[in-house]
């Protein structure tokens, strides 16, 4: 039987905002499970309630109803977060520091002794390439850089869950692919990994199962290739003749084959033919009514 | 045991941030200036070097160590939340009360700091006028630390839930409050206010009593104390060290309950 490493169970928040405390739901009654060794992406368009949920289940921001637990432990408790590493939303960090003094810090706020602060500081900064950069001070480091050192902290003890949220947000491709390669190294180390994204291509690369939040609410939860629809939407022809190339779109229902021998016999020539399933972005789109624009 | 060598990280940590806060070096030299001027005001005055000289440089040490307090203090939690540094601070498995006593013992420190440099920059000057510096000397510096330390735990308080000019203003308030206790509440028993006067004579006893820091000039025990003259004892120093700590523990007890139930957005 798998382990749950991570429950939400009917997880909601409130916010009161301004003068006259003005009810704001950022967050209705969400419930997902995270399993041992896996990686769960949580997936939504910017304002879905993503960072919500994470800081709830970090104990940065109280439930207003509902409860978590991680490792079996009830969220917010120091025993919660012994096992956990935390990457924030676009990291910000004491910028004064170096840094090697920022993960010896976090080393100490881990409970870490010094002779195990500095073996693990120092292999971590290696890993996430800034050994070069370990003596600088934070405000000299880029984005793409902070985020490593960011991922370096969350890393600093070893744990066995790893949350990230947005960990590719304001990337440029190599660094993207450089977390991604991260991720997947960090499973293949039997750490489960929950992560939030509005990137589609970062689910379909990495995530065993992913979970839907849009206005607050999860849509949908599952592995892939169970909440994506089996049935063919239609099948793409391409085909490529003396006034160049054409796409042509038939429905489940058309036939396929005789499109083809049509095309053949106009003198055309059969450049691909693909079936098309239901992708991430149609099932988005589909839960979403159309704000996929909007999240990417 | 574990949570105080977090919180001492956390403490250590805050005092690397002062250290590398330009604004504190501005003050701190502007306070040294304040001192060397006393060089030149000994010289005007009329065979009173000492006296100046002491005058200055004391409340030159209460006057900066009470802004400094303020100043860093009402932004340390503020700057946490504002910079969003605390998310990775608080999902580590430690409690948040321990990211306020760190805060504070970092603040600690870093007044001692900065107040010893103006207490060796005030003994260097009384030496250049070949002025003997006594015992009531180092006690008035210790009275000063003690002073700071409690603002410092009442600007950790109010920035523990509102922005740092509102934090500045109601330590501030406290603060003017706090040294003319003693006046207000001989003004409150002569005056006849009914209820409102018990309610306001209740809040006079919250507010600290700062004057017990300063002391000179006050009748204490029934004898005028002065730095020029016959000064308070080390035993009236520890009663005052008790009352600090006193005074800072509760402020930090409750700065951690409002930094505990906050959400950090």
């Amino acid at each position: 039987m798998s382990e749950i490493v991570v429950r939400a169970d009917k997880l909601g928040k409130t916010f009161r905002l301004g003068l006259f405390k003005k009810r704001v739901e950022a967050v209705h009654d969400v419930s997902f499970e995270v399993e041992r060794g896996e990686i769960l992406g949580l997936l939504g368009p910017n304002g879905a309630g993503k960072t919500t949920t994470i800081k709830m289940l970090m104990g940065l921001i109280f439930p207003s109803r509902g409860r978590a637990e991680i490792f079996g432990r009830p969220v917010p408790t120091i025993e919660s977060k012994r096992d956990l590493g935390f990457l924030p939303e676009s990291p910000y960090f004491y910028d004064y520091l170096t840094g090697a003094e920022l993960l010896d810090l976090m080393g100490q706020l881990c409970g870490l002794d010094r002779s195990t602060r500095r073996r693990r500081a120092g292999e971590l900064l290696e890993r996430v390439g800034l050994g070069p950069a370990k003596d600088r001070p934070l405000r000299k480091y880029s984005k793409g850089m902070l985020q490593r050192i960011g991922l370096a902290q969350a890393l600093l003890n070893d744990p066995k869950l790893v949350v990230l949220d947005e960990p590719m947000s304001g990337l440029d491709p190599i660094g993207r692919k450089e977390v991604r390669d991260l991720i997947l190294e960090l499973r293949t180390e039997g750490r489960t990994i929950l992560f939030s994204t509005h990137i589609l291509s970062d689910v379909e690369l990495l995530c065993d199962r992913v979970a839907i939040i849009a206005q607050g609410r999860l849509r949908e939860s599952g592995a892939l290739d169970r909440i994506l629809s089996p049935l063919l939407l239609h099948t793409e022809i391409v085909l490529e003749g003396d006034a160049g190339k054409e796409l042509v779109e038939l429905d489940p229902s058309a036939d396929v084959n005789e499109r083809l021998r049509l095309a053949l016999a106009e003198g055309k020539r059969i450049v691909s033919v693909t079936p098309r399933k239901e992708s991430l972005e149609d099932l988005f789109v589909r839960e979403l009514g159309g704000s996929v624009e909007r999240a990417s | 045991m574990r949570a105080i060598v977090r919180i001492g990280a956390l403490g250590i940590n805050t005092f690397r941030e002062a250290v590398r806060n330009r604004v504190l070096y501005s003050l701190l030299l502007f306070a040294v200036g304040l001192m060397l001027s006393a060089l030149v005001l000994g010289k005007l005055s009329l065979h009173e070097e000492g006296r100046i000289t002491r005058d200055v440089g004391l409340g030159g040490i209460s006057l900066f160590g009470v802004l400094i307090a303020i100043f860093v203090g009402v932004n340390l939690v503020y700057k946490e939340l504002d910079k969003k540094t605390v998310f990775s601070l608080a999902s580590k498995p430690i409690h948040r009360y321990e990211l306020i006593l760190g805060k504070f013992v970092g603040m600690v420190l870093t007044l001692a700091v900065q107040i010893a440099i103006m207490a060796v920059v005030l003994v260097a000057v009384l030496a250049v006028q070949h002025l003997p510096v006594d015992a009531g000397l180092y006690r008035a510096i210790v009275l000063c630390f003690l002073e700071s330390m409690v603002v410092a735990s009442i600007a950790i308080l109010f920035s523990s839930f509102s922005s740092p000019f509102l934090s500045g203003a109601f330590t501030l308030g406290l603060f003017f409050v706090g040294r003319s206790l003693p006046e207000l509440r001989e003004v409150m028993n002569k005056l006849e206010l009914g209820t409102g006067g018990v309610v306001l004579k209740s809040v006079l006893y919250v507010v600290p009593d700062l004057r017990l820091f300063y002391v000179s000039g006050s009748l204490i025990d029934g004898r005028w104390v002065s730095i020029h003259g016959d000064f308070i004892a080390w035993s009236y120093v520890a009663g005052t060290l008790v009352y600090a700590v006193g005074y800072a523990a509760v402020a930090l007890t409750l700065a951690s309950i409002f930094f505990s139930r906050r959400d950090f957005v």
